[in-house]
């Protein structure tokens, strides 16, 4: 059987992108690393992958806004080939500064690519905090996330830019179509109030959503950090599935059965 | 040209972060009460381009208008009292220039000269005057070192200027005291060298080039050279060989199998697994970050990374760790010394600093320690480890053959970072801020970061022959280094330039970051050129390697610098230094403060040198590259330290990498011997706590000393013989090292500040399987608590116990390391059989310190007895090193696992959140977990939120 291939897409400041092959690879899939060059001259396609990850890191430094220099070059380079690859059922995962990227791009929630409508803006700590959180899975329709609802998973968020900021009307829209998918919580998956269970001061302990066709997702911790049980950090108290390695896995499975 | 404007800030109601914690800091650290609001918004200023291709800017990529607005030309802020505007001075390097100019592009707007951004603060309030203004302009919103305050539009964005000339210094024909001056601030050499050039040039009948004397100056400053370490010492009369040897001899008579290379490459190499090297560098940045925390910080981070990526034919970085000593945060103003910061903006900037770097390179900082003594209120310590890994193959150096070209890579070069390597040799002075500014840059990561992938993937298709970095002494100490013994010729006039106007000498000797230079075959060159294409990083080729043995530098056709790379490298006679310590006379005094054992256990938890750096910590990211085994905090609600980093390096692979480190700034000022042998034993049973086998490790030394006065190098005379009895006691070999002998300070009147030598000794090592690994959270109740190592507990000298008390005593703990190493040995075989429960190292606070942060991390309580002969408070509260508490099963016994070395079966963990404390049938004391805690935690969180 032919692997499914995951597009791992580096620039200038990506960080997570070794990290994010392996889990792909654990997971069965089949990753390459591809520099956002090599899209824009046309070495690579695009269409020659079904899962595109757009991994943590500081692309072009978080510079004027995080992930933003990343967000203009692919609407200008590659913005008709991104809508194309979700069109035809591909899947899209963006990861801290990924998920930064795809708000900015307008990709997520995804309603229109000329407007933005919602943002990831400084944590409300005003500090970059790197600390493991609990996320309460959301029913949806994710493909990332298909039997992990109401479950709590824990996965180490590491970002200054991750709290999650809209108006009313989109977020109660993206409410409305399921589209928050998961949610910071306690260990035992109440709703996160306050810091720092919700670690950035996110609208509503949003932690990642995804688009409508549940085919693009974003979230701001690492789940490429935890893909070995000793990965948790109280792994010597008690061993767990991995929960990062399941998001991958959900992705190789949904392509090998499509 | 047309300057187009466009300021962007946050919507009504949405916070302004930045604007909020400047007035935190207004009223908190200042004590100012005029202000009632801080705003601020960020200026954009783009030359060469219409007010309508500004707008398409300002929509596209300046501001989000779901919580951002903008103004073309015209200000966004409006009710300001006080406005201010701050930019980068004109020539320290704008990392977000680049951003802009690429972004622009993006968008098709291609007529774009040139860019800068900067910061607007709109300050008001009641009754603000220009006092408060001028404090907090001064104190929070600008460094001087490497911003101004903005005081009109600028004409143009574009930096100009014609190539400075080469100058001929008259240096035949001077006197000493013309020498001397001519030294001083510019060459930091003395008077016996400045004579041996002299000699040199007037042999060969003809006076130097500036970029000749600058070129030697640089390649014999106390940072290249290590003049004191080499140097032929005789102590209290008696002849010693140089301090670089005795510790190079001890290395190589260990003749420890794991090690690949010590003391000869960028950093110290030794075998991991799978035909994998690891290789650990660790520096000291002191000088750039007592004077501009923030870039000095963020480019000491830098070079260790860029040494450990210019090893052998390249390595990978795969973890960092940062070592601190500041002077207490609430120093008073008053005390900080004339031209020196406060430890309290020190402490945030340089934290920033590696914050920044690490971070956004995509290195885990996940080892560390910050130190406070208020000695260190002249000059901070700032240590910067980094750590790799490379193929074995790979690991080694080859010399660039006849031929070979000589490639220079990443950042541009510019006039930042001049004189780094001989102003960081010299002391500092309260003129050193105004003299020096040019020594300190600001660094860009992502610049590194891709350098660091371009060179990666050129290694992995083995076209690189030799690689170094670029730090101290630029272009002139790699390449000078690289040709020593080939000859290299150098096309100045070919290096890519920030902006014009650099003089030759300026180009050759400038220390922009982010550059490394390599030797690559011709056939090769088009090949490494695609490579960094590929990944947008600059590539020239500036020289070739000749075969001629000397070091030609041309700039256009000018020749500005010929000399033999035998007087530049051997000239330089081994000097001869006297060493000579003397103890303190230290009148022993008693504790004078009367506090039961609840209050003394209180303050001890609370003191710097002891407390919670959680907040610290949790500003690195520890955990990309998705290597991290072992947390820096763990337990059930991860608030209990751990005492070293383990990391999985190879994705998948379950060896593993540990790093530790140990240093004490108060012992070797009272006993130079055993204060070092505590660093040492420290950094080792750190690693040993974890489960390292001590047959798998090896050291790293960085000496931080105060200029080597007779009496200074009498201390580091004994400093060296501790490491090398360290290192014949227990077999582990130094591998790699530093000194920085600039720790002190001078004011124009003759005031003289000796900061605390420091000695600090990295472990690291390999571990065969991170399963076998255990943290120091307790993790059942009722299970065994036992205190291990030898130790003689009324050795108290330096501890925290006196520190609180107020009592001194130079009885420092005496470690005996062929002792110590029989508990490592019994304790790792305890931990590899997986009968250790958890471990902790016992260190600053003592048994009680460790017993409490052993319980943080379990969320649960202990009860133990001391034994009847010892000193209740010293047994409590000692701190040698060698000793462990650890937690094993209620089922096994304790004399099973622990035959042959000491050990106390203490008491038991406990379902109470308490920790209870009995001697004799008799109950000392009992208190509350979470009352130690927060004592614990409180300190740091006041300094950085949390």
């Amino acid at each position: 059987m032919i692997k499914p291939r995951a597009c791992i897409l580096r620039t200038d400041g990506t960080n997570c992108d070794l990290e994010t092959r392996h889990a792909v690879e654990k997971a069965g899939g089949d990753a390459q690393l591809v520099h956002i060059n090599h899209l824009r001259e046309n070495k690579n396609s695009l269409f020659d992958f079904q899962l595109l990850i757009i991994p943590g890191g500081f692309t072009y430094g978080d510079d004027v806004h995080s992930g933003k220099i990343l967000a203009v070059e692919l609407l200008a380079f590659l913005k008709e080939q991104m809508l194309e690859f979700i069109y035809t059922g591909n899947l899209i995962l963006g990861i801290c500064n990924g998920f930064q990227v795809l708000m900015r791009t307008g990709l997520l929630p995804g309603d229109d690519t000329n407007n933005i409508t919602g943002t990831l803006t400084h944590n409300d700590s005003g500090r970059f905090e790197c600390r493991w959180v609990n996320m309460l899975v959301q029913k949806s329709n994710c493909i990332f996330t298909q039997g992990l609802e109401d479950s709590v998973v824990s996965f180490q968020a590491a970002h200054g830019e991750g709290k999650f900021y809209t108006d009313k009307n989109t977020l109660n829209k993206i409410e409305d179509n399921n589209q928050v998918v998961l949610r910071y919580s306690t260990a035992s998956g109440e709703l996160a109030e306050s810091y720092p269970d919700n670690p950035n001061g996110s609208l509503n302990a949003v932690a990642g959503i995804s688009d409508k066709s549940g085919k693009v997702m974003g979230l701001m911790p690492h789940p490429e950090r935890f893909v070995e049980y000793y990965h948790h950090p109280n792994w010597r108290r008690k061993k767990d599935k991995p929960h990062g390695l399941i998001i991958f896995e959900n992705a190789i499975n949904y392509i090998n059965k499509k | 040209m047309n300057i187009q404007e466009i300021r962007v800030t946050n919507l009504h109601g949405i916070t302004d972060i930045k604007g909020n914690e400047i007035l935190y800091e207004i009223k908190n650290s200042l004590q100012i009460n005029s202000i009632d609001s801080v705003k601020t918004a960020k200026i954009y200023r783009f030359e060469g381009i219409s007010e309508q291709e500004a707008s398409v800017l300002a929509e596209k990529l300046l501001s989000e208008t779901i919580f951002q607005k903008f103004s073309l030309n015209k200000p966004v802020l409006s009710r300001c009292d006080y406005m201010l505007e701050v930019a980068y001075q004109p020539g320290v390097m704008n990392p977000e220039a680049a951003s802009l100019l690429k972004s622009a592009a993006d968008l098709g707007i291609n007529t774009l000269k040139a860019v800068d951004s900067s910061m607007e603060y709109c300050l008001s309030g009641r009754n603000i005057n220009t006092e408060d203004i001028d404090l907090i302009t001064r104190r929070l919103l600008v460094n001087e070192t490497v911003e101004r305050v903005v005081k009109e539009k600028p004409k143009t964005l574009i930096i100009g200027g014609a190539p400075g000339e080469t100058e001929i210094i008259p240096l035949c024909s001077m006197n000493d005291e013309e020498m001397k001056s001519l030294s001083k601030d510019r060459l930091f050499l003395n008077l016996d060298e400045m004579e041996i050039i002299k000699k040199h040039f007037t042999k060969l009948g003809k006076n130097p080039t500036d970029c000749e004397l600058e070129t030697i100056a640089q390649t014999w400053s106390e940072h290249c050279v290590h003049k004191t370490f080499k140097a032929k010492l005789i102590v209290d009369g008696i002849e010693k060989p140089s301090l670089m040897k005795r510790l190079q001899d001890s290395t190589s008579q260990a003749d420890h199998p794991l090690v690949l290379s010590a003391y000869v490459d960028n950093s110290g190499v030794m075998e991991l697994y799978d035909g994998f090297a690891l290789c650990g560098k660790v520096e000291t940045h002191n000088s750039p970050s007592a004077i501009e925390p923030y870039g000095g910080a963020m480019t000491g981070s830098g070079g260790a990374f860029r040494d450990i990526i210019g090893t052998g034919q390249g390595a990978k970085v795969i973890a960092s760790t940062d070592m601190f000593c500041f002077a207490p945060p609430d120093l008073p103003y008053s005390e900080v010394p004339r031209g020196c910061l406060h430890p309290h903006y020190l402490l945030r900037r340089v934290v920033a600093g590696v914050r920044d770097y690490g971070n956004r390179m995509g290195v885990p900082t996940n080892n560390g320690s910050i130190h406070f003594h208020q000695d260190f209120k002249a000059k901070p310590s700032v240590i910067v480890g980094a750590y790799g890994i490379t193929e074995k193959e790979k690991c080694k150096k080859r010399e660039p053959r006849t031929g070979d070209y000589a490639v220079i890579f990443g950042g541009r070069t510019g006039r930042d970072g001049i004189h780094g390597a001989t102003f960081s040799s010299g002391e500092m002075t309260n003129r050193t801020i105004s003299v020096n500014s040019s020594a300190v840059q600001i660094g860009n990561p992502i610049e590194e970061k891709r350098m660091c992938d371009a060179l990666l993937a050129a290694k992995d298709s083995g076209i690189i022959q030799a690689i170094t970095d670029c730090g101290a002494g630029g272009f002139s100490s790699a390449l000078g280094e690289m040709g020593q013994k080939v000859g290299v010729e150098v096309w100045l006039d070919r290096v890519p330039l920030k902006y014009p106007g650099l003089a030759p000498w300026e180009i050759w000797q400038s220390e922009s970051q982010e550059r490394m230079a390599a030797a690559i075959h011709p056939e090769n060159i088009k090949q490494i050129m695609d490579i960094c294409k590929e990944h947008n990083v600059e590539a020239t080729v500036i020289g070739e390697f000749t075969g001629n043995n000397r070091l030609e530098v041309y700039y256009e056709k000018q020749k500005v610098c010929d000399l033999d790379m035998e007087f530049l490298h051997n000239g330089l006679p081994q000097r001869v230094m006297y060493a000579s310590w003397k103890p303190q006379n230290i009148d022993k005094q008693h504790a004078d403060r009367n506090l039961d054992y609840e209050e003394i256990f209180i303050e001890i938890l609370k003191n710097l040198n002891v407390c919670s750096k959680e907040p610290v910590v949790r500003l690195y990211d520890h955990g990309v590259q998705g290597n991290n085994v072992l947390e820096p905090f763990v337990g059930e609600n991860s608030e209990g330290p751990s005492d070293a980093a383990v990391i999985t390096p190879v994705p998948g692979k379950s060896y593993g990498v540990v790093i530790s480190h140990g240093l004490n700034p108060v012992l070797n000022k009272l006993n130079p011997y055993y204060g070092s042998s505590w660093a040492a034993a420290e950094a080792v049973s750190n690693a040993i706590a974890v489960g390292s086998n001590p047959a798998d490790l090896c050291l790293i030394d960085n000496f931080i000393w105060p200029f080597p006065d007779e009496e200074s190098l009498g201390a580091l005379d004994m400093a060296v013989d501790a490491c090398t009895d360290f290192v014949k006691a227990t077999g582990m070999p130094f591998i790699s090292g530093k000194d920085s002998l600039s720790s002190t300070y001078r004011s124009d009147s003759g005031d003289i500040i000796k900061i605390p030598p420091v000695l600090c000794v990295s472990a690291f090592g390999r571990i065969d399987s991170v399963n076998k690994t255990v943290s120091a959270d307790f993790k059942q109740i009722g299970s065994h608590i036992i205190s291990i190592g030898y130790n003689d507990t009324n050795q108290m000298g330096g501890s925290i116990y006196n520190d609180v008390l107020c009592a001194v005593d130079n009885n420092i703990p005496r470690v005996q390391p062929d002792k110590m190493y029989d508990v490592f040995k019994v304790l790792h075989k305890a931990i590899s059989e997986s009968k250790i429960l958890a471990c902790h190292d016992i260190s600053e606070g003592g048994a009680a310190v460790t017993l409490a942060e052993m319980c943080f991390g379990g969320n649960m309580g202990a009860d133990i007895i001391i034994p009847r002969e010892e000193h209740p408070e010293h047994f409590l509260f000692n701190e040698t090193p060698g000793c462990f508490l650890v937690e094993i099963p209620a089922y096994l016994k304790p004399s099973d696992l622990f035959t042959g070395i000491p050990f106390v079966h203490l008491g038991n963990t406990s379902v109470d959140k308490t920790i209870r404390v009995n001697q004799d049938n008799k109950d000392l004391f009992k208190v509350n977990l979470e009352e130690l805690k927060t004592a614990w935690q409180k300190p740091m969180r006041e300094v950085f939120g949390g």
